[in-house]
């Protein structure tokens, strides 16, 4: 009984007294508050981290190289308790979340023979086998297995589906997916992603300047997930509702459909799910980033601006917008006459950008109220430039200066701000752009006895939407093409009473390669109107570059716009950005939204002070991958693309209302299904595209 | 804790029950389940252990420094251990010398330390003896089972009666270390059949 | 010296640890999912196991034998496992810390390894020499080493097949330690 007794106390004592000799000996200093954090971590040594195990991942907290939220598992009370231990920011991790791009398909089980291994990595590692489609989901749920949350599932059309609200982003499933099909990204590493040329990239997205994943949106319609649509859009395009209005569309153009019947009417389709958000009478949560505390001046509170504000906001930065005009919107509050784009649907969209906690201010302009060094003495850390192009170019011919003469930009902008103008019966708007013909349908609206636009080359060298013209046509506008300004006649009043104009002819193609007009001697006419308004285009208003000061510096080329790289938008002054018209001149409000994302994504690396780099294998929407290979897309039945509703042209031409209506849920679903799924859905010419896709 | 002790206590029967949904203790499932006797005497000692180690940690818990909770739970275990074993050896002499080393291997066992450190260092003492009971019982059911099947188709024998009559030749395989492994391996595959429903 | 060449075969092959002795499951499952892992657990055991063997020999035969305790066994021996597994992860971590770096997050699991444990206890049951323990517990050891490697390699490729759901994960990989339990029997003519 003693022997034992003192036995067990006697080896107790000596293993303590080895064991804590041992410990003063092979003593290796360990900062005592990497226990405590181990302790705060879910101990689950899931590796979503990125680090070995959870005690890799505390040494890491401790020693500053990984945030106290870099566990993917614990909450935010924790993560506080973690950030007191290390005496840092809490800050909240972004959360991770599992991104599907792919729709599946079996292009590569059909051209590849696995030899009874169901995996293609399988077969690399085995037997060196081809794998050359860079996409199109296998279905082989590698990715489900390895999900220890249960977040994904295989869908039935055969390609995982996730679930949002389980997946806690660890990555499992990106590291077993063979195709690199399924990502784990952060929200802002997607918003930050350009268009690269190893992407799967469809037509439609390759050609669109915003760079929307259209066939994804698409999809989503297709499904009845108006909300994820409406999100996927939002990745690339703040301003949705205006663009599902305004936008030219370009995608359209290119779209794959139009091979075989008509292309989707996928702008439609943008402004059906817009729509669908306004009228729901809420809007969609949209995510930000954590807070990184740097500060950004956006000038000009116009598409770029807004968008720059927008992008930065949701990477975690502080824009805050000066906008020279009342109203923040820019050309398209002030541009854009209210038939095309309702006021208050503009209101709607800039308070949503807006509700996400940017500041702005109002009737402030650049170089009067503020200027560059108080801007930085106010503590922001980069400024973007996104003024626009609001100088209109002059006729420059006699007369022009009377009463009753206006430029185009200057008078859509006072008809925006309900400033009284004098307006006669007759008019002529000179020009054969976007704005003269809103002008001219502006005109149209104000009642006027007789609209001419009066344009120097013929209807198909109008740069003007081909929609545009057509409505005007149809609102009773008189075109007078081949007919160049010469002077302006003027009454005894002061006031103009006609416009003298030379015909012309077309000659040489010029360097844009429209063909050059010449003038006819001796066909000098007289167009009886009480009021012009020329419009041939704009450029950008830069009187704020006052020389000596370091915005003098700015290079400006001879356009009068911002020098730029066209991959990052910094100007030779590396913390000034710029985008929109006032970097690439007149261009479309889309055009705007892109530069914004590309500036933004730049002002991110560089606030970060990352590595500051365009994306080198960028695609930018000027060099395209080449056309369609495909000359005929059989298995399809032809299907006439949804039809525009309009307001008939009696009432309209009465009043401002909207012209464009949206179409119905049936049109759009009907549209929706007509979408070919290009680069999501391996096409198949053996099986029609409509059987191999099973209804939504 | 908004679960009743009975809760506590089912859950070891179904929904968490050792060696299929909590893969643990797998030494003496494999070790000892040659015959139903074997299996179920070694959950019942297992079981003692469990409910004994798991009421007094719950009551030791606050007395326990944290640094050093696992040294300490081993020596609370490896005593009752020794109870168990100096228990049979004077009750059940037959059966401790078919179970050999695995009765003091149940110090080892990661299902009695596993308890002891998620369940009963964090619960009170009603909960944790359920927990206990329930986790105990059980992993004998299973042994039980694993024991019997192994027993009738290695012996042609449960509980030491013959079942499939005199002229049965027993799989001699299923009783030695093979069967053990492809018997938990199909019956494991049969849980995950059921519980999927 | 051919009595050691038989112990070592019979201990690495014939009576292997996990194949034939069932010990040391849990971590047989449970660390064989990746070669990497496999390798590691294999070459902590080996190094962890002799030790043991060694030391609780020692306790064994001048302390409890003597003292005529040996029901104190059990707790003894685990005692002086943890303690010692504790001592090598503080050691290696100071002076060899490249085999820390590989080594040193399989430890901890060491100590509720009922292979270390088994075979302490088996070495007092056969009535071993000092010499015969060392070389028992390091050839079990690497017995153990062998069968979880070869194991881990024939699992990786499992899980590259195409199993049915509910075989899935462990429920195929006990199956296929029978098997791999069934070739070692036929090491059984060798001695």
């Amino acid at each position: 009984m003693l022997a034992s007794i003192l036995f067990t106390l006697g080896l107790g004592g000596a293993c303590g007294i080895v064991l804590s000799f041992a410990s003063k000996v092979f003593y290796v200093y360990e900062d005592p508050r990497i226990a405590q954090v181990e302790n705060l971590l879910a101990g689950a040594n899931c590796g979503g981290c990125g680090y070995p195990g959870c005690s890799g991942a505390a040494e890491a907290i401790v020693a500053g190289k990984a945030p106290p939220s870099v566990c993917i598992l614990v909450g935010p009370e924790n993560v506080a308790a973690i950030a007191e231990i290390t005496g840092g920011e809490a800050g909240t991790a972004e959360a991770l979340k599992s991104y599907n791009e792919c729709m599946g398909g079996s292009r590569a089980t059909d051209r590849f023979i696995y030899q009874g291994v169901n995996k293609c990595s399988a077969v690399a590692s085995l037997y060196g086998g081809k794998r050359d489609c860079t996409i199109g989901c296998l279905g082989y749920g590698d990715c489900v297995r390895a999900c220890k949350f249960n977040a994904l599932a295989i869908g039935a059309e055969g390609y995982p589906v996730v679930d949002y609200e389980r997946c806690v982003g660890c990555g499992a499933c990106q590291a077993v997916c063979p195709k690199t099909i399924i990502e784990v990204s952060p929200m802002s590493a997607r918003l930050m992603h350009l268009n690269r040329e190893d992407d799967a990239l469809a037509p439609c997205q390759q050609t669109c300047p915003a760079e929307i994943d259209i066939p994804r949106y698409i999809d989503h319609i297709r499904k009845g997930e108006y909300e994820a649509a409406v999100n996927t859009i939002r990745e690339r395009n703040p301003l949705l509702l205006t663009c599902g209005r305004v936008c030219p569309h370009p995608c359209e153009t290119m779209c794959r459909r139009a091979i075989e019947d008509e292309p989707v009417s996928i702008n439609q389709l943008k402004r059906f799910v817009a729509d669908i958000e306004m009228n729901s009478g809420k809007r969609y949560p949209i995510p930000c980033a954590s807070d990184t505390g740097k500060r950004v001046a956006i000038i000009g509170g116009g598409p770029a601006g807004l968008s720059a504000a927008y992008f930065l906001r949701r990477l975690g930065h502080h824009p805050t917008i000066f906008e020279a005009m009342p109203k923040l919107g820019g050309m398209i509050r002030y541009g854009i006459p209210e038939y095309r784009l309702p006021k208050e649907v503009l209101d709607w969209e800039i308070q949503g950008i807006l509700n996400l906690g940017i500041d702005h201010h109002v009737n402030v302009e650049m170089g009067f109220d503020f200027d560059l060094g108080s801007l930085i003495g106010a503590g922001f850390d980069a400024v973007f430039f996104g003024v626009g192009a609001w100088n209109d170019y002059n006729l420059n011919i006699p007369g022009e200066d009377l009463k009753g003469c206006y430029t185009g930009i200057n008078f859509l902008a006072r008809v925006g701000k309900n400033e009284p103008i004098d307006i006669g019966k007759r008019v002529a708007v000179v020009g054969g752009g976007n704005t003269a013909i809103d002008c001219a349908r502006t005109l149209v609206r104000m009642g006027l006895e007789k609209v001419y636009l009066v344009y120097r080359r013929t209807r198909k060298e109008m740069p003007a939407n081909d929609v545009e013209i057509v409505a005007a046509d149809h609102e009773g506008i008189e075109f007078i093409f081949l007919a160049a300004p010469n002077r302006v006649l003027e009454d005894e009043d002061g006031r103009a009473k006609g416009l003298e104009y030379l015909r012309m002819e077309l000659g040489e193609p010029d360097a844009s390669g429209r063909r050059r007009p010449v003038p006819v001697e001796g066909s000098e006419t007289v167009l009886e109107v009480d009021t012009i308004i020329s419009a041939i285009g704009q450029n950008p208003n830069l009187s704020f570059k006052q020389p000596g000061t370091r915005l003098d510096q700015l290079e400006i080329t001879r356009w009068n716009t911002f020098e730029v790289n066209p991959e990052t938008c910094q100007t030779n002054v590396p913390y000034i950005f710029a985008a929109g018209d006032s970097q690439t001149g007149p261009a479309t409000v889309v055009e705007a939204i892109g530069g914004a994302r590309r500036a933004a994504r730049a002002m991110d690396q560089f606030l970060r002070g990352k590595p500051f780099i365009g994306e080198p294998r960028a695609l930018l929407s000027q060099k395209k991958i080449g056309e369609s290979i495909f000359e005929r897309v059989p298995g399809i039945k032809q299907t006439k693309r949804a039809e525009m509703p309009e307001l008939p042209v009696q009432e309209r031409i009465t009043c401002f209302d909207e012209v464009d209506l949206v179409i119905n849920e049936a049109n759009a679903m009907k549209e929706s299904n007509r979408c070919l799924n290009c680069c999501r859905l391996c096409y198949d010419p053996d099986i029609s595209i409509d059987t191999k896709r099973p209804a939504a | 804790m908004a679960k009743t002790i009975a809760q506590e206590f089912k859950k070891g029967l179904w929904d968490e029950i050792p060696p299929f949904r909590l893969v643990l203790g797998l030494c003496p499932t494999l070790a000892v389940t040659t015959s139903a006797e074997n299996g179920i005497g070694m959950g019942l000692a297992t079981t003692f252990v469990l409910v004994c180690s798991n009421m007094l940690v719950s009551v030791l818990r606050g007395i326990i420094p944290s640094k050093i909770r696992v040294p300490c739970f081993i020596i609370i275990i490896a005593t009752f251990v020794i109870m168990v074993e100096l228990l049979m050896q004077a009750f059940t002499y037959g059966l401790f010398l078919n179970l050999g080393i695995f009765i003091p291997l149940i110090v080892v066992n990661c299902i009695v330390l596993g308890r002891a450190e998620a369940f009963a260092s964090k619960n009170k003492f009603l909960p944790s003896l359920a927990d206990g009971l329930g986790i105990g019982v059980g992993y004998t059911l299973s042994l039980g089972v694993l024991g019997s099947i192994r027993e009738s188709l290695g012996s042609g024998t449960i509980f030491g009666n013959a079942v499939f009559g005199p002229n049965f030749q027993p799989f001699e395989f299923m009783v030695q270390a093979p069967g053990a492994f492809m018997a938990l391996g199909l019956l494991l595959c049969i849980m995950n059949i059921l519980g999927k429903k | 010296m051919g009595d050691f060449t038989v112990l070592i075969i019979s201990s690495i092959f014939i009576n292997n640890i996990i194949l034939a002795q069932y010990l040391g499951a849990c971590p047989f499952v449970g660390t064989s999912k990746k070669m990497e892992t496999a390798v590691g657990m294999a070459g902590a055991v080996v190094f962890v196991l002799t030790m043991a063997g060694m030391i609780t020999w020692i306790i064994n035969t001048y302390f409890l034998v003597q003292l005529n305790i040996e029901f104190l066994r059990t707790i003894a021996f685990i005692m002086v496992i943890a303690s010692l597994v504790q001592f090598v992860e503080m050691f290696l971590k100071k002076s060899i810390p490249a085999l820390y770096a590989g080594l040193g997050i399989f430890l901890p699991l060491i100590t509720t390894n009922c292979a270390v444990m088994g075979v302490c206890l088996l070495n007092v049951q056969d009535e071993l020499t000092f010499l015969q323990a060392i070389i028992t517990s390091a050839a079990y050891a690497v017995g153990f080493g062998v069968a979880l490697v070869l194991f881990a390699g024939v699992r990786e490729r499992i899980n590259l097949g195409r199993v049915p759901s509910p075989l899935r994960d462990t429920s195929i990989g006990l199956v296929t330690a029978g098997m791999l339990a069934m070739a070692f029997i036929g090491f059984r003519g060798m001695v």
